[in-house]
């Protein structure tokens, strides 16, 4: 019974599990690029989903494992990354730019029209 | 003071809500599985190890490296990865000048060197790299190799 239920658990937990790739995020007038992290994950197992103002980032390794692979040492367990970021309003989140290569996704958000820094001229009558 | 004036310019960034949403999704993940994807340098790049039957296999999670800066050195059964990843350099681009919200990756040299669980036949190495993945495999010496044995009935 015991068990069970400690199975139970730990398949739910392993379930659970994902990596949060590690991010770089740099800003500057035009916008906010990302970087992120997402080694072993090709373009189709790549997802990038915005509802609101949350970002979602998900992708899954898709590595192929050798006939009768008996595993020695592993640092990564899991072979699913997620992770989510919250956007400004000053975001314009209908403009995203992705790019995937060797495992890097950069994503490019570029700043709301409204938000740019504006020169204002003045007249001197 | 100066704590309060070197927080303000983050104030003006989009992506400063951000990190109330990361503390509440901690809540669901128990293991914080992604220390293992360490900055350090010790133990970067992560690594998974296996054998087939007849050779070791070895992955490294390496995204957007250089393969031209990587060194693969193999002596007897260890094993020495090399090389450096580097990062775009947009903070001194004058023209795109801005500020790092975050920086957790790793950028510059990393070297990691590897046991092997068996006995490898140095002759018999291969490496690519796909999807920012270096695979290596390395075939086993013949006599680390099961070997089955027909036994002749007379």
């Amino acid at each position: 019974m015991t068990t069970n239920t400690t199975q139970q658990t730990v398949a739910k937990k392993a379930e659970a599990m994902v990596i949060r790739p590690h991010v770089d995020i740099y800003e500057n007038q035009a916008g906010a690029t990302l970087y992120a992290d997402l080694p072993g994950v090709a373009k189709d197992k790549l997802s990038i989903d915005i509802d609101e103002n949350v970002l979602t980032v998900k992708g899954e390794v898709s590595h192929r494992i050798p006939d009768a692979y008996k595993a020695a040492h592993n640092d990564i367990h899991v072979n699913r990354f997620e992770r989510r970021f919250t956007l400004g309003d000053e975001l314009d989140n209908e403009r995203v730019e992705a790019n995937l290569k060797q495992g890097v996704l950069t994503l490019f958000i570029p700043r709301a029209e409204r938000h740019k820094p504006r020169k204002i001229d003045v007249k001197v009558a | 003071m100066i704590s309060n004036m070197l927080r303000f310019p983050l104030a003006n960034f989009p992506f400063h809500a951000f990190d109330a949403l990361e503390q509440g999704m901690n809540a669901h993940f128990p293991y914080d599985v992604a220390q293992r994807l360490s900055r350090t340098e010790a133990s970067y790049p992560p690594v998974n190890m296996g054998t087939t039957n007849n050779s070791v296999e070895l992955s490294f999670f390496i995204a957007g490296l250089d393969t031209d800066s990587l060194n693969i050195m193999l002596e007897k059964n260890v094993l020495s990865v090399s090389g450096e990843r580097k990062l775009p350099d947009v903070a001194n681009d004058e023209q795109n000048k801005g500020t790092y919200y975050r920086q957790e990756r790793f950028g510059g040299r990393f070297k990691r060197v590897i046991t092997l669980p068996e006995d490898v036949d140095t002759e018999h190495a291969e490496a690519s790299y796909q999807e920012g993945i270096l695979q290596i495999s390395i075939a086993k010496r013949a006599e680390a190799q099961p070997r089955q044995i027909s036994v002749a009935v007379q």
